[in-house]
């Protein structure tokens, strides 16, 4: 830390003031004063120096005051401890540091103190409920609303990540005509020219090609520009779309309509090829509906599971039969007709089953049974890759098992086109093909990576003369293209949609485009010449239309729509905007018989043999948008553990049969079509199967995204996207190096018999008191004999503990991104990763059970679990950890010289260390991004978890000032706020009424190395498995 | 270099080897062990120095690096947050131990064969421990602040170092042994400065040898304090020889660790340091008495002598090793178990272990044999061997121990970066720069004393056979 | 020979010896002191200000009390410095000529902030909040001085962490009812002593002193 290094800072911070110049707070203030001073506003950072680390070395601020105060630093400075240091206290020896104050000060702004604001972020077109907190109009955390349905106040990791994408220095910066830059004006300006033109032919030549949205504005924009060109046409893509669903509906009904599940009335759920607890629009919702039935006590649910690659579901479930997708729909056939005579429902449908079972048929006839007995108390579900004939059969089951209405109702689809995948595309590609196409404008996410390959895109895009594409980043798409529009990040736009029940969320801004970038409806707008609203506008003008239509027919909701809307933005929900279930839809069994044989006996053809190639969307970088989202690239894949690539998936008796290892670098070719990429063997994968996540090997995108993994779109057709049979395999012979977080696998390698760090058991073990189960969970908890007199905490107002609830947790990792945006957790790349210096402070371990060919899973999120008589405190020679009155294992990084030591004597290995300086380089942009409540840490420093101990400080004062103690429940740490079942708790012990106390008194609770006597304030409940009695042996 | 011929036994054996060779006045021995100070550097001596000096580059390269980076530019990781920066550590400081061990113990217990070799031991004490000294800053962090955040002075922000802490006591412990080990070898070098003062040609010699050698005439008052002096300073560093390896062995022994966690570790540390201390001696002792001239003072009395303390204490570390697996398994600590019967055996890096195990357990039985004792090359080979076979203990216990500990799911692999490796060639050429340097300035051998010796042997029948050392 | 060292050169010798002991015991003295002087603590140096703005002018003569300007520092970690717009609450109708303030009106007018330049500086790792020890009865004074009495702002407390350990060990000793807290003049009546162990039970004070409290 020199003087110049100082100077250095001072220069980042004006130029990156100087970049954000343009940067109005947005949101609540935003309301009443839309362009609120800008530069007042963001200078305004400074004012808080003391409490916002003013820069990413957060312990280098500006003139060395890192060295604790003056004083040290005249130490510092005659000791001349480093030249370095001495120069500097001789130069800065008087800082000249200055406040720069707001000019005008929005009244609802208190420096210092963070605001929340409601709003939301659409994926696959659903919008989830989100509660952004945001200091001084910089958004620095995301959480989930808990007046949201869908998202009942949790998140899934992209939700979490999405402050890293904002802020990403990567992003598309600049509109531009082929090469050259233009304004916003010019290309509204072009855009109306060349509307005029389309006048004449009714927009012949004019096509959309959007993702799917339920958004109504952009319904209704789109419905405004049909009206103004009838001819053109809108077409809906997305790389991991679910037709299935759709068509199966079609099927079965006679219309499109998608289903809604519902978990809390579902005993027995039978999953599909459906990872409904980590994929799709209702994953958090179901994720809290399925973690409710999780309590031992309280009859538990009980989950099959039928998947030829192990994912999140897979890793919960209680049965698990690994099957490769293209078995799954005749699979469904054979549950009809185990169930027909049962169900008089099912009808003909108990004929369909064809070939000889690739599966255990045991296996099936329990879990026919175990569904036939919970008649009106289970659930169907069929994942989003299955063919529309299983989504109808499974229909038809849902029907005939007395579910619909219960466990899952049918409504009208959401979406504003009800299908979105490579069928959807064909007609558009063969009318670019045939050259009607003029004019093609893509707000759809990337579909030139993410398109099937045999559409060639690529160069489809080139024939049309007119191409206007607007995307996050300058992507393989934005290369073909002759307008160019950055798109505005979800938190910085305004607009709306609808989450997966029907309910509408109004979309606002935290902050003003950095980069401005400009949102969907802008782009559309410009095609009824309103492009130079503001989205902001357009919004309010339909609704405030909506209103009064609602109003003229007597909504009284809709009453004076200034103060409603006002309401909508606080809440984040729309009111009674709920979509319910499609009245009279019924199933003919019959004419489903006749329509589904056929489309059977094709999936059966389809089948044939050989190695079967599944394409998967990735839990971490989904179809390929996050790829350029480091905390994503990281983040360990929940199943694999892997980090910063994608890899062939396989089980071990496919690779011993194809003589194959993790890491030997493989050749997929199917159908005249190859892809490159490593193996890693997986146990519980099908065998004769390969996987293959999407969303890697982009070939251009931002710095972090760019080349990696391997792209698996090069070999995903129109006809297949999702499975695919007559794969050959072939090693090339050389070696590829993963980055994986956990390479050992079960608890106790090399057969040491230890005490399992994750319990599981069986329901009836873990419900019968005598059982050897509970006598161990016994051993394992309470004080264990120490040398020292304990320290003494009943005087202590609070008491922080935390228990995890191994039964509750899916391992789907939200809660380590949502650690890692709390706590200023940086990135380490890679190589660091594969070195082992990953500095996520919770992790998730995951431990296989049983053969490796088929195990069940336990997933243990691990955190510091603050012990009592903790090993790292006493080896410390600085005090830097220390122990609080109320029991945190505290991490004083200001104090800390970086021995190591105490990371050597922690028995959980869950300390991090900056190995390097990870926080030099990060953007002036994402500082803005930095939680000003916690201290970036800077090289050579120990880090860990502490509770959030930044969340008790800030609680205790504001409690304190109201003269009131914590309530049990308003005190979140991160990881429990951001979990979606709810696995984690905490509070303090000191209070026998809280969650936590109680969960620690649960019979099924045990501490991890409890032997060593470290009383970790961390307990853990024992996993349950509820199994079924027909097949307790399977596993 | 140069192969130095095996030393002839006397054709008798019952002839007993004397501890100096030869008959020899005051003046010849003073020749003969002056010679190589006056001597100017001749080629050999320049041609290992500029080795020495390259090697001492790599290592201000290696240094300059790692505070430029930071630990980064180590291998170490979680949970192996130690490695060779620690490794070198112990090893450095368990090879000081054999100078302070001849001098002192060796002078109280009156051992005669010890004069000749304890100048040359000391020095090297006194660099290994310069060498040691380099990693506790070195392997922190942030090393600017914990140059004087464990320096115990009233601070402005009310906080003390951990006292609990071993590392705290570390500081203390080594910084009293370089102290002590300093003063020790200084002390015993005066006479000898003194000497070379007077016998010295050129002025500016006189002056600087003058300066140091402190005014010393060599009066009967002048001897009587320095032998008193010469026994206190003794008397001091005894019990150094044991605390300083036991303190360090406490920054393992201390933690909770399964291979760290053993109550043995200060007892076989000091062992494997007077192991590792005799082995370097040997190596460098073999070849200086060959091409300083010193086989009449280092007669195969000493080699042998110095062959049976190895063989004792490599018995010593053995027993400590069976101890560990034995208590592992007697203990009934699973994890204690899999760390020594299945980890350190079977594990990763088990080829170091094994390494480690054929050089301090196997190697050291040769010496049962006299043959093996006094065949130069036989000790020269053995002796490195058994410094190999200390490092790979030291890596052992650090690093096999740490990467595989209770929970599986934090396990992970280690491998050292080019740092790692230049750092600890590094360490070997400050050392050999050092010593080279010291070979130059002064006698390798303490001359007075050898001449005090000779004067005891010649004047005291009893004495003869000399050097009988049980 | 002629002899290389003469007596004198003893004398020489020993007070080599004497200040190589000297400086070992008087250079890490010194080092001390010097840390705990004013100068090095940078206090008692009075801080030019971009405009002068006298604090005695406004509390003493014109009363106005501290919150009316720093307004955030009872519900906010940071007591904050008012907007341009809050000094022309008074001054956009009087002083509204006066060329001290033209910097003032500019800065309202062209939207660009004012730049104060930074007396009181606690270190970004160290979260100080006002709003709890204000509300606790900790005066403006037992950290910033006599501000009233300043013509231009300077450091009165050394702010070390000793500084605040002193407090957060004995609060006593610094505690008033809430109402005085802005109070500059205000004293305990009765015994100090009596009056801190009273107003510690009176204002519900529980200091802390675990690293957490400010390190995090």
């Amino acid at each position: 830390m020199s003087c110049d290094e100082s100077q250095e800072k001072a220069k980042a911070e004006r130029e990156e003031r100087k970049g954000k110049r343009s940067l109005p707070i947005f949101g609540g203030a935003a309301q009443k004063n839309v362009d609120l001073e800008p530069r007042g506003v963001w200078r305004s950072m400074d004012e808080r120096a003391g409490v916002l680390p003013s820069s990413a070395k957060g312990e280098f601020p500006a003139g060395a005051s890192e060295l604790e105060g003056v004083s040290r630093r005249g130490f510092m400075q005659v000791l001349g401890v480093s030249t370095a240091v001495a120069t500097l206290g001789a130069a800065c020896q008087k800082p000249n540091e200055k406040i720069v104050p707001f000019v005008r000060r929005p009244e609802e702004m208190t420096p210092g103190n963070a605001m929340h604001f409601a709003t939301g972020y659409a994926l696959e077109g659903y919008t989830s409920g989100l509660l952004v907190e945001s200091h001084i109009g910089h958004p620095t955390k995301v959480e989930g609303n808990p007046s949201h349905p869908d998202t009942l106040g949790a998140t899934t990791a992209f939700e979490q990540a999405l402050i890293l994408g904002l802020y990403d220095d990567d992003r598309a910066k600049q509109i531009r005509r082929s090469d050259k830059p233009i304004a916003w004006t010019t290309f509204l300006s072009e855009t109306r020219a060349r509307c005029l033109g389309f006048a004449g032919n009714g927009g012949a030549g004019l096509r959309f090609l959007t993702g799917p949205t339920t958004s109504p504005l952009l319904a209704d924009l789109r419905r405004r520009i049909l009206e103004r060109f009838p001819r053109a046409k809108f077409v809906s893509y997305a790389s991991v779309a679910g037709d299935g669903a759709v068509d199966g509906a079609k099927l079965a009904f006679g219309k499109p309509l998608v289903a809604r599940n519902r978990l809390t009335q579902a005993s027995v759920i039978l999953s599909l090829d459906a990872d409904f607890l980590n994929d799709g629009p209702e994953q958090t919702r179901l994720s809290r509906e399925f973690s409710g039935r999780r309590e031992p006590t309280r009859d538990m649910n009980r989950l099959y599971v039928v998947e030829p690659a192990m994912t999140v579901t897979g890793m919960t479930a209680d049965h698990r039969l690994r099957l490769r997708g293209g078995d799954v729909p005749a699979f469904t056939a054979a549950l009809c007709a185990m169930l027909a005579p049962k169900l008089p429902g099912l009808g003909a449908l108990g004929t369909l089953a064809q070939g000889a079972p690739a599966w255990d048929q045991k296996w099936l006839s329990a879990v026919a049974a175990d569904l036939e007995r919970n008649r009106g108390r289970c659930l169907v579900v069929a994942g989003r890759r299955q063919p529309a004939v299983v989504h109808a059969l499974v229909a038809a089951l849902n029907s005939a098992l007395e579910n619909i209405g219960k466990t899952v109702e049918y409504g009208a689809p959401l979406t504003t086109d009800t299908n979105s995948g490579p069928e959807a595309l064909r007609g558009l590609v063969e009318e670019i093909a045939a050259g009607v196409v003029e004019t093609l404008v893509i707000t759809a996410d990337n579909p030139v990576y993410g398109g099937p390959v045999d559409f060639k895109l690529a160069q489809l895009f080139k024939r049309v003369p007119n191409v206007i594409y607007t995307a996050l980043y300058e992507d393989e798409t934005a290369g073909g293209c002759n307008y160019f529009i950055p798109a505005a990040h979800s938190l910085e736009s305004w607009g709306d949609g609808r989450a997966s029940d029907g309910v509408v969320t109004v979309i606002q801004p935290l902050i003003d485009p950095l980069w401005g970038g400009k949102t969907e409806a802008d782009v559309l707008a410009a095609f009824v010449n309103e492009g130079d609203q503001g989205t902001h506008a357009l919004l309010q003008k339909y609704w405030g239309s909506e209103a009064k239509l609602a109003t003229a027919k007597g909504g009284a909701a809709f009453a004076a729509f200034d103060a409603v809307w006002e309401r909508w933005l606080a809440d984040g929900v729309v009111p009674d905007t709920g979509a319910g279930a499609e009245a009279g839809a019924t199933i003919n069994a019959q004419a489903l018989a006749q329509a589904a044989g056929p489309l059977l006996a094709r999936e059966g053809a389809a089948r044939g043999n050989g190695i079967e190639v599944a394409f998967a969307p990735d839990p971490k970088v989904f179809d390929g948008r996050f790829a350029n989202n480091a905390w994503l690239q990281e983040l360990p894949q929940p199943v694999t553990k892997l980090t910063w690539d994608n890899a062939i998936l396989l089980s071990p008796a496919t690779a011993e049969k194809l003589s194959i290892e993790t890491g030997d670098w493989l050749t997929v070719s199917i159908k005249q079509r190859a892809v490159d990429g490593p193996a890693m063997i997986v146990p519980g994968h099908a065998d004769e199967a390969i996987t293959l996540p999407l969303g890697y090997g982009r070939e251009r995108t931002g710095h972090i995204g760019a080349q990696v993994g391997f792209n698996a779109n090069a070999i995903r057709t129109s006809e297949a996207p999702w499975f695919d049979r007559g794969a050959t395999v072939s090693v090339t012979g050389s070696k590829y190096r993963f980055a994986i977080t956990q390479d050992h696998w079960t608890m106790a390698p090399d057969g040491r018999e230890i005490p399992p760090p994750a319990v599981a058991a069986p329901l009836s073990e873990v419900l019968n008191p005598h059982s050897t189960l509970n006598e161990e969970l016994e051993g394992r908890r309470g004080p264990q004999p120490y040398i020292h007199q304990p320290w003494d905490y009943s005087k202590q107002q609070y008491k922080w503990g935390m228990a995890i609830d191994l039964n509750k947790c899916t391992g789907c990792s939200a809660c380590i991104v949502a650690c890692q945006s709390e706590n200023n957790i940086p990135v380490v790349g890679k190589d660091n990763t594969w070195r082992g210096r990953e500095m996520h402070w919770l992790r998730v371990d995951r431990y296989f059970e049983g053969s490796p060919a088929d195990p069940l899973v336990v997933t243990q999120p691990l955190g510091c679990v603050q012990c009592e008589t903790a090993p790292c405190e006493y080896v410390c020679p600085v005090n830097a950890t220390v122990h609080s009155d109320e029991g945190l294992n505290e991490m004083v990084y200001n104090r800390c010289i970086g021995t190591r030591y105490c990371s050597n004597n922690c028995p959980y290995k869950v300390r991090r260390f900056n190995f390097l300086n990870y926080t030099n380089d990060v953007s002036p942009a994402r500082q803005m991004g930095m939680n000003p409540d916690v201290t970036v840490r800077s090289r050579g420093v120990m880090e860990k978890c502490t509770y959030c101990v930044q969340r008790i400080e800030r609680k205790r004062i504001e409690t304190r000032i109201q003269g009131r103690a914590i309530a049990d429940g308003e005190l979140l740490t991160a990881c429990q706020q951001g979990c979606p079942t709810q696995a984690i708790v905490f509070g303090s012990l000191q209070d026998p009424s809280a969650k936590v106390s109680k969960a620690h008194a649960d019979p099924r609770r045990y501490d991890l190395l409890h032997e060593l006597a470290t009383r970790p304030r961390t307990a853990y409940l024992a996993r349950v498995r509820n199994l079924n009695p027909e097949l307790a042996k399977v596993d | 270099m140069a192969a130095p011929e095996p030393a002839i036994l006397p054709n008798d054996p019952l002839e007993p080897i004397p501890l100096i060779e030869g008959k020899h006045t005051d003046r010849t021995i003073n020749d003969s062990l002056f010679d190589h100070v006056w001597r100017g550097p001749g080629k050999g001596w320049w041609m290992l120095f500029g080795c020495a000096l390259s090697a001492l580059g790599l290592l201000v390269i290696a240094i300059t690096y790692t505070l430029y980076k930071g630990i980064g530019s180590w291998g170490n990781n979680i949970p192996v947050g130690w490695a060779f920066g620690i490794i070198n550590f112990v090893w450095w400081i368990g090879i000081g131990h054999a100078g302070t061990l001849i001098s002192a113990i060796l002078l109280l217990f009156q051992q005669k064969w010890r004069t000749s070799i304890n100048r040359f031991a000391e020095a090297m004490t006194l660099f290994a421990v310069i060498c040691a000294l380099l990693f506790p800053l070195l392997h922190t962090g942030r090393p600017w602040f914990a140059a004087y955040w464990l320096m115990p002075y009233p601070s402005v922000h009310r906080i003390w170092p951990q006292f609990k802490s071993p590392l705290t006591w570390d500081v203390f412990a080594v910084s009293t042994y370089f102290t002590i080990s300093l003063l020790f070898w200084f002390l015993g070098l005066v006479p000898d400065l003194a000497a070379l003062r007077d016998s010295s040609k050129s002025p500016t010699k006189r002056l600087i040898y003058g300066i140091f050698a402190m005014g010393w005439r060599g009066s009967g008052r002048h001897w009587a304090e320095y032998k008193w002096a010469y026994l206190l300073l003794a008397g001091l560093s005894t019990p150094l020889v044991l605390s300083v390896h036991t303190i360090v062995s406490f920054d393992f022994a201390v933690s909770v660790l399964p291979g760290w966690h053993t109550t043995i570790f200060p007892p076989y540390f000091v062992a494997g340091a007077v192991f590792s201390g005799f082995a370097m001696v040997l190596t460098w002792m073999l070849p200086a008495r060959e091409f300083l001239g010193l086989k009449h003072v280092v007669t195969p009395k000493h080699l042998e002598n110095m062959a049976k303390v190895m063989l004792v204490t490599g018995m010593m570390v053995t027993y400590g090793y069976v101890m560990e697996h034995f208590i592992a398994w007697y203990s009934g600590s699973e994890y204690e178990y899999s760390q020594f019967f299945r980890v350190r055996q079977h594990g990763p890096l088990a080829p170091i272990y094994w390494l480690m195990v054929t050089c301090n357990c196997v190697v050291p039985q040769l010496f049962w044999s006299k043959r093996c004792r006094t065949n130069l090359w036989v000790l020269w080979v053995a002796s490195i061997l058994i410094n190999v076979g200390m490092w790979c203990e030291r890596f052992t216990i650090v690093v096999i121990s740490l990467h595989r500990d209770f929970l599986p799911s934090s396990w992970k692999n280690y491998s050292p970066t080019w740092v790692d490796i230049t750092l600890f060639i590094g360490t070997i050429g400050l050392f050999s720069t050092l010593f080279l340097l010291f070979l130059k300035f002064v006698p390798a051998v303490a001359v007075t004393e050898v001449k005090e010796l000779r004067h005891e042997l010649a004047h005291d029948p009893t004495a003869e056979p000399a050097g009988e050392t049980h | 020979m002629n002899l290389l060292f003469r007596p004198k050169h003893n004398t020489l010798a020993q007070i080599s010896l004497f200040l190589v002991a000297a400086g070992a015991v008087g250079v890490p003295g010194g080092l001390m002191l010097y840390a705990r002087t004013p100068y090095a603590r940078q206090m008692q140096e009075p801080i030019e200000q971009p405009i002068q703005f006298d604090h005695r002018h406004h509390t003493r003569d014109e009363g106005i009390d501290c919150r009316y300007c720093h307004n955030t520092v009872d519900k906010s970690p940071s007591a904050s410095i008012p907007p341009t717009q809050l000094c022309l609450n008074c001054h956009s109708q009087i002083w509204n000529k006066s060329p001290i303030l033209e910097k003032v009106r500019e800065s309202f007018i062209q939207n660009k902030p004012i730049e104060w330049r930074r007396v009181t500086k606690v270190a970004e790792f160290a979260y100080f909040n006002h709003s709890i020890h204000v509300n606790k009865g900790v005066g403006c004074v037992s950290c910033h001085g006599r501000v009233d009495q300043m013509a231009a702002v300077e450091k009165e407390e050394p702010l070390t962490m000793g500084f605040c350990l002193d407090c957060h060990r004995h609060p006593e000793k610094n505690l008033r009812p809430v109402s005085e807290v802005v109070n500059m003049d205000w004293k305990p009546e009765g015994d100090p002593e009596e009056t801190g162990r009273r107003l510690l039970v009176e204002n519900d004070v529980h200091t802390r002193t675990s690293c957490t409290t400010c390190h995090r």
